[in-house]
């Protein structure tokens, strides 16, 4: 096997081209192993701004190399993209989350990775560009193709970077997780959800779940029916049975049952918007802030 | 009625928290594990499995394998003349002849120069399977016309026990309440980090040596030499470092050190055989899963006057120690309470899977979960409080439970107190739930092997002065070697860190059952004891015979009446050169008198026993069923505590390891296959879901083990189980009876629905 750090874009794009489909690109490449390996790879780690975080007109911009680690920790993620924040804080080990990316977690495309389905709620987009020197930007919930498949060939195409509207003013955003133990477990279900309350009022939900479909999911119905509602102990019990009805899940004898699945997508939703709207609220300037 | 005379005392060692040296090597990651090990020239075994779970081998091809260029050897079953072996019972062989009978059965091995050309090598080989029907469910394999699996075990019965104890008809009659339910309890895997692994090297001179870490290498050594038909004195077992035992490691895997050997033996080089992770699960041996249907018969005021017990174990397909643990699982739970009356059944039931064997007390955890869940039953329905229900039922000093085990020290109703106590059982916190629960647990059988009740040890005075204990009993991170220094240094009136324990090799260490039944510090102390005591005895003879004169020893100082002082040192030289080159060495041989018991397994069984009382304080989510273990706390009377930081050790240790088992841990299996074989899905607790440990010694001088003490390897995981079972039901108003206890399970019994399959 070969293994190339590369240290400018077009070298990892020379190097990709010239390989013809057996090379492929890692990054913290934590779950490599648990595939098979390929014949050469690009490391992406060295890329000049590949673990950046910055934020410039109400846009946040994010390396996709960034860590578990160092986004969970970035001061401007936990105010202003809180959801990222504690997702990647829910990953893995701290081993894990040491080397393992932002990128890595999207393209590599597992139905409930913690980050991904963060950046779905946040509404992030992926800035990708390939081998021909096309580029393009995708919403993140748009690159999975099937279970563990992403729309990404990462023979082929690099994630370079993911772009997230900062959360304002009476915006708010929370993640959490069902696991059956507290670290090294993926979770039974994970939500996330992105919120802006104007006068003491839902507007723009987003609200995503996982492992419900390849892709981490949006609830539409759930996110329509909360505009305009306030929220309160009865929201969320509506949120509970909407959440909850909105998905068909499967049961997993290495899990659990769909029913408690189901329930907990429920228990997960309303508990997330709740978080998040605390956020938001507090950033309203509401309980006498 | 005795009352307890358990109270806090001075450790036995001077240091409270002793460490002996070779603690080092293993924590800056020098010591040198099986895993490691390797020789010059050395070959790499691998085997075939069987991806059937019952099945017959109608033909094996091995002719593509063996002319793959750098394949030494290819084994089958139909190339060896070994008969039938076992632990238990003898129902295996090294290589399957002519049927498989469990996903994973071992079919051929094969001995190359690298482990991917003996990886090709097992796919070059092609075996003519025909599938026969297949059984899961031990209640199945019960069942008449169900596939049979072995012809010598009719009816799928590996071992069965009916039993009875007093008038259990006459007390259910009496009673006042009778609480019952059914409880199962999954086939759960030692767990410990290290695969097992084997390098098995053979010549003319020295006969055969295996490499690997054992808890018992002298009973892994004697049936080597049975299936190879090699003299005793020609197998030899050498250990590395242990990368954990938890009762795993006893018998270890017999598979692979019998097929190692035969590839040695076959090639002449040395072969290393080492499980991978997922082989550690599919065909390494977890312990007996149970099914436990229990019930007790009690009067108004508290008072047990019966229980009765059907139980169902489920071996797999082969027996390993599986009659042992389902053994000790019917009976040694019963000694906790003074039972006038016990009515057990159980059946060990051979199917086609994974076969077990043995972890960590026994089976003793899996009757405690049921009969601790059946004591807050009935204490909730006779509205005593849990702790009084037991205290009124508890076993005594000097009691004769109603197995007939003879107890001699006992400090369990101090044990609950102080639990209970600790953990704030007068002033419960507002949404937590709390259980107590105890245990008893033996301290070397005196029936494990008849003939070899006790232990010896030598005490070596080496030139230098320093002292070298030969052993039997091993050592793997528990704190044996470090508590025997502590003893002999006591005995010697020498500093402990002047003693080296050693146990490694068979070929210089005095013969030993092994690392089980909690017989190391007790029986395999009090060796340690007489051997140090012995060479005191011969040192001041010695010191007194080279300076003619009187000479008493204190503090490692051989005093003269002269005034002048002798070291070891002087004394050991003078015994060397008087003998002309023999150390200076000191015997010692505990040999306790012959159990007494009769066909039913009526008697003391063994030299003393250990008691402990567990505590735990949980929280329930009641949205989603998620439990937060906060609290526990382990009571234990271990009689004199001789290191207390070895001690603690055991106790976080052992709680972890019951918190695994109640919370997390469990095989799944999707027919025959096991379905969780690896650390992702096999959940064992992580650091962060661990409560706070507390550990209290209650302590007791137990006249039996060397200075008072007894043993706390296993006890440690044994209450674990009914503590929080019996807390998660405080909190959550309801009870399972299903272990582990998952999120998922509790949200079922809160929410009142019905079973999820």
């Amino acid at each position: 096997m070969s293994y190339l750090v590369a240290t400018s874009l077009e070298e990892a794009l020379t190097y990709l081209r010239d390989s013809g489909g057996r090379a492929r690109v890692v990054a913290g490449a934590t779950d490599l192993y648990l595939k098979d390996l390929p014949h050469s790879l690009v490391d992406l780690s060295a890329l000049p701004g590949a673990s950046v975080i910055e934020e410039a007109d109400g846009l946040i911009t994010l390396g996709a190399c960034l860590t578990h680690a160092s986004a969970a920790s970035s001061i401007l993620i936990l105010s202003r993209a809180t959801a990222l924040a504690e997702g990647c804080m829910a990953i893995g080990s701290p081993q894990i989350r040491n080397i393992a990316t932002l990128g890595g977690n999207v393209v590599n495309a597992a139905p409930a990775a913690d980050a991904a389905v963060a950046l779905v709620a946040l509404g992030a987009s992926a800035v990708l560009v390939d081998t021909g020197g096309r580029s393009r930007e995708e919403a993140v919930e748009d690159l999975y193709v099937i279970f563990n498949r992403s729309a990404v060939d990462s023979t082929s195409e690099i994630l370079l970077k993911l772009t997230i509207k900062s959360c304002g003013t009476g915006e708010g955003s929370a993640f959490t997780r069902f696991a059956p133990r507290r670290a090294l477990s993926l979770p039974l279900v994970n939500a996330a959800a992105r919120v802006r309350i104007e006068n003491g009022c839902f507007r723009e939900v987003r609200l995503v779940v996982a492992p419900v479909k390849p892709a981490p999911t949006r609830l539409l119905q759930t996110e329509a029916m909360l505009e305009g509602m306030a929220p309160c102990e009865e929201t969320w019990r509506l949120v509970e049975r909407a959440a909850s009805e909105e998905v068909e899940v499967r049961s997993s004898l290495l899990r659990c049952s769909a029913r408690y699945r189901n329930h907990l997508v429920g228990v997960l939703a309303a508990r997330v918007l709740q978080a998040a709207s605390e956020r938001a609220r507090e950033e309203e300037g509401v309980d006498g802030r | 009625m005795k009352t307890d005379t358990g109270t806090v005392k001075v450790p036995i060692g001077e240091e409270k928290d002793f460490q002996s040296a070779e603690i080092w090597a293993r924590v800056t990651g020098k010591a040198v594990y099986g895993s490691d090990f390797s020789l010059p020239g050395m070959l790499y075994g691998k085997i075939l499995r069987s991806p059937y779970p019952h099945a017959l081998v109608k033909n094996i091809d091995i002719s593509g394998a063996e002319s793959l260029p750098g394949v030494r050897a290819v084994l089958t079953g139909a190339g060896l003349q070994c008969k039938k072996y076992g632990i238990a019972v003898d129902d295996e062989l090294p290589l399957a002849l002519e049927k498989v009978r469990y996903i994973g059965d071992e079919v051929a091995a094969v001995a190359a120069v690298d482990p991917e050309t003996a990886e090709r090598a097992l796919e070059a080989i092609s075996v003519g399977y025909e599938n026969l029907p297949a059984v899961y469910d031990p209640d199945k394999a019960l069942e008449e016309g169900a596939p049979q699996l072995h012809e010598d075990f009719p009816g799928n019965t590996a071992w069965q026990r009916d039993l009875r104890r007093g008038n259990p008809d006459a007390a259910f009659k009496e009673a006042d309440l009778v609480v019952e339910n059914k409880f199962t309890i999954p086939a759960v895997h030692p767990a410990y980090l290290e695969p097992i692994s084997c390098v098995a090297v053979y010549d003319p001179y020295n006969g055969l040596i295996l490499h690997t870490a054992l808890q018992s290498p002298d009973s892994v050594r004697a049936i080597v030499a049975r299936v190879l038909e090699m003299p005793l004195s020609r197998v030899r077992v050498i250990g590395p470092a242990m990368g954990g035992g938890f009762g795993g490691r006893v018998y270890g895997n017999l598979k692979l050190y019998i097929i190692s050997s035969l590839l040695a033996v076959k090639t002449g080089r040395p072969v290393k055989l080492e499980l991978t992770r997922e082989e550690e699960f599919t065909v390494g041996r977890p312990m007996v899963s149970a099914s436990i249907k229990m019930r007790m018969a009690l009067r108004r005021d508290g008072k047990i006057l019966a229980r009765e017990a059907d139980i169902i174990t489920d071996n797999g397909a082969y027996s390993a120690q599986a009659p042992w643990v389902s053994k000790t699982l019917s009976e040694r739970n019963d000694s906790v309470y003074r039972l006038p009356a016990v009515r057990t059944r159980l059946r060990l039931v051979y199917t086609n899977k994974v076969p077990t064997a043995q972890y960590r007390a026994y089976g003793n955890q899996a009757a405690n979960f049921a009969t601790e869940s059946l004591m807050d039953m009935a204490a909730g329905e006779l509205g005593i409080d849990p702790l009084e229900l037991r205290l009124r039922n508890c076993t005594r000093e000097g009691d004769t439970t109603v197995h007939g085990l003879q107890i001699e020290s006992c400090a369990l109703s101090s044990c609950l107190q102080e639990a209970a106590k600790e953990i704030g059982w007068g002033s419960k916190k507002e949404g937590r739930g709390y259980g107590l629960s105890a245990a008893i647990h033996a301290n070397g059988s005196l029936v494990f092997d008849k003939n070899f009740r006790g232990s010896s040890a030598l005490a070596r005075l080496e030139l230098d002065g320093r002292v070298t204990i030969f052993t039997g009993e091993q050592d793997y991170g528990q704190g044996t070697h470090a508590a025997f220094a502590l003893i002999a240094a006591r005995a010697l009136d020498l500093d402990p860190q002047l003693i080296t324990v050693q146990s490694g090799d068979t070929l210089s260490s005095p013969y030993s059952t092994g690392a089980l039944a909690m017989r190391q510090t007790t029986i395999g102390g009090r060796a340690v004891q007489l051997a140090a005591r012995d060479l005191r005895e011969k040192i001041t003879r010695l010191a007194a015979e080279l300076s003619g004169q009187q000479v008493a020893l204190e503090k490692d100082i051989l005093a003269g009446t002269s005034g002048v002082p002798r070291d070891f040192a002087a004394v050991a030289y003078y015994y060397h050169t008087l003998t002309s080159g023999l150390n200076l060495t000191g015997e010692g041989k505990f040999v306790p008198g012959p159990a007494d018991y009769d066909e039913s397994g009526y008697g003391n069984i063994s030299l003393t026993y250990s008691f402990a009382a567990h505590a735990a304080e949980v929280e329930i989510d009641r949205a989603t069923g998620a439990l937060t273990v906060h609290r526990l706390v382990a009571a234990h009377d271990s009689g004199r505590i001789v290191n207390y930081r070895s001690a603690c050790g055991q106790v976080y240790g052992g709680v972890t390891q019951g918190i695994g088992m109640s919370c997390y841990e469990g095989y799944l299996f999707d027919g025959g296959r096991v379905a969780n074989p690896s650390f992702a899905d096999y959940r064992i607790p992580t650091s962060l879901d661990v409560p706070e440990i507390v550990p209290l010694f209650i302590e007791t001088e137990d006249p039996a083990g060397p200075y008072g003490s007894k043993g706390i390897g296993e006890i440690v995981m044994v209450p674990v189980l009914g503590a929080i079972a019996n807390a998660v039901a405080d909190a959550a108003g309801a009870r399972v009876t299903d272990l582990p206890l998952t999120a998922e399970k509790i949200y079922e019994a809160l929410a009142g629905w019905e079973c999820a399959d």
